[in-house]
């Protein structure tokens, strides 16, 4: 094995762990943000001001029995939430997460990521059908056409910033950024932005989308029948959803890696500003608005964000060709 | 044997194989799971053979939207007594003989493929030197195939038309 392979490996390694790491006090600072929202404390016990909950829910579900039903279909079963956390986590490895640093400079980098974020539908799916239960099944029946109808309104929101800097490639995107006026794609591309924005909650299975594990109605949906490690898996893949939809907001709309000045010996402290604020605003949603209806889901999706997103590419394609 | 033909010969040993176990499987889930199976082992055929714009949008269309309608379809009717069938399909052994036939036919090609192998080499019609993949397909679809591309465009709208007025239909009747 040559040199660069092995620091391939190892900087893949050391990004997943940061990751994993960013995962776990997500967890901890979406609790205590929404406590702040709601006016109550949130966890605090353990630790100061319980800085080591995370960790000591993480100790706890790895001690939990795994419970494996005997009228589950084995095999998918015990697949579908490592698809799920695997469909979401890789997506990592095509931001640009400073100016020279991609894992993987993919020239259709974008691409990959819209591949990955279509396959993790099938951990929902699969996990729905193989716990043969009428809540995982109706969830995952949910999540698999609300994640297919939001996909296209994605796609076609991001197509309009791949025709504005001509590349698919992640890194080219924020560097043909940089050079337009703004520095951003926010400006010019605020539809497109709205509508990814929107998309990126429903392809996550985020508040006010989240149907597919509504509790009130389905317990909790597509992982009901789950319980220990397993669970935490499907968690886990979730909050790496959320993660990596923020990354590719950074990414294509505000710039990426770049901010109003340098900081010294901290390339990617720019990039991590910008992903925290977007962490925040998905938490932000979940304390403020209420779950959409299913048809109104529908809807939304089929009626106003695709039309939306079809119109603002084809007025995107026109300035091109004008200017 | 070096690394390519290893990988090469891994990948069309996965997709044969999973291609007969789609087939062979009783639970009409499993088979649409080998299928994704064998499509993703097909996506990184295409990677192997540097083109990473096909390999996205096999994943995409295929596995991502195409096979996730089939277990809709396949949730949606009940197969749990076919299941339980001993044979799907009576006299099903003569299949036997018209899968000998494909085999005789698939080693016949092979051998002629073979030996056209640097011929094909020598046709690709663009210098990859000269630009990415993708870059040469687009220039390629968007002037050489414009037409093919446009009709294919109009026959998918026929068919969007088409589901939308049977749908009509559908609200009309019920």
């Amino acid at each position: 094995m040559d040199f660069n392979s092995l620091y391939i490996i190892l900087s893949a390694l050391v990004l997943f762990l940061l990751a994993m790491f960013h995962v776990a006090y997500l967890t901890y600072a979406e609790r205590k943000i929404i406590a702040r929202m709601q006016q109550r404390l949130g966890p605090n016990r353990v630790g100061p001001r319980g800085i080591l909950q995370p960790i000591a829910d993480v100790l706890k579900l790895i001690q939990k029995e795994d419970i494996i039903h005997p009228g589950v279909d084995k095999p998918v079963f015990v697949m579908a939430p490592l698809i799920s956390l695997v469909c979401a986590a890789s997506g990592l490895a095509f931001i640009p997460l400073w100016e020279n640093f991609v894992l993987s400079n993919l020239n259709v980098g974008l691409l990959f990521i819209l591949a990955l974020s279509s396959l993790s539908a099938y951990g929902v799916i699969l996990s729905g059908w193989a716990s043969n239960s009428r809540y995982s099944f109706l969830g995952a029946l949910r999540a698999s056409a609300q994640v297919i109808s939001y996909e296209i309104a994605m796609s076609l929101s991001l197509l309009s910033v791949v025709l504005m800097a001509g590349s698919f490639n992640l890194q080219d995107i924020v560097k043909a950024q940089l050079s337009t006026p703004y520095k951003v794609y926010l400006i010019p591309q605020i539809v497109a932005f709205f509508v990814f924005m929107v998309s990126a909650l429903a392809e996550t299975n985020r508040v006010p989308f989240d149907l597919p594990e509504a509790e009130t109605e389905l317990v909790a949906g597509y992982f009901t029948e789950y319980s220990g490690i397993r669970f935490a898996l499907f968690y886990l893949a979730e909050y790496f959803g959320m993660i990596v939809m923020s990354a590719l907001a950074v990414t294509c709309f505000l710039g990426g890696y770049a901010g109003p000045f340098e900081i010294p010996g901290i390339p990617f402290f720019w990039f991590l500003i910008k992903i925290y604020a977007f962490l925040f605003f998905y938490i932000w949603v979940r304390a403020t608005l209420p779950r959409y209806r299913y048809d109104q889901l529908m809807g939304l999706g089929w009626k106003v964000l695709i039309p939306l997103s079809l119109l603002n590419l084809l007025v995107t394609a026109f300035i091109k060709l004008l200017i | 044997m070096n690394w390519n033909m290893l990988i090469f010969l891994y990948l069309a040993f996965a997709m044969s194989f999973s291609s007969f176990l789609a087939i062979i499987s009783r639970n009409p889930v499993h088979a649409v799971l080998w299928v994704l199976v064998m499509i993703l082992h097909q996506a990184f055929l295409l990677y192997t053979l540097g083109s990473e714009f096909l390999t996205a949008v096999q994943i995409i269309v295929y596995a991502g939207a195409v096979l996730v309608l089939f277990l809709f379809v396949v949730y949606m009717i009940n197969l749990r007594k076919e299941e339980r069938w001993k044979v799907f399909v009576r006299r099903s052994s003569y299949g036997f003989i018209i899968f000998l036939f494909f085999l005789y036919f698939f080693f016949k090609n092979l051998a002629f493929l073979t030996a056209l192998g640097p011929a094909f080499k020598a046709q690709l019609p663009y210098d990859l030197s000269q630009g990415s993949n993708l870059l040469w397909m687009a220039r390629y679809l968007y002037s050489h195939y414009l037409f093919q591309f446009e009709v294919i465009g109009c026959i998918l709208l026929v068919v969007i038309f088409g589901a939308v007025f049977l749908l009509r239909k559908l609200k009309e009747v019920g």
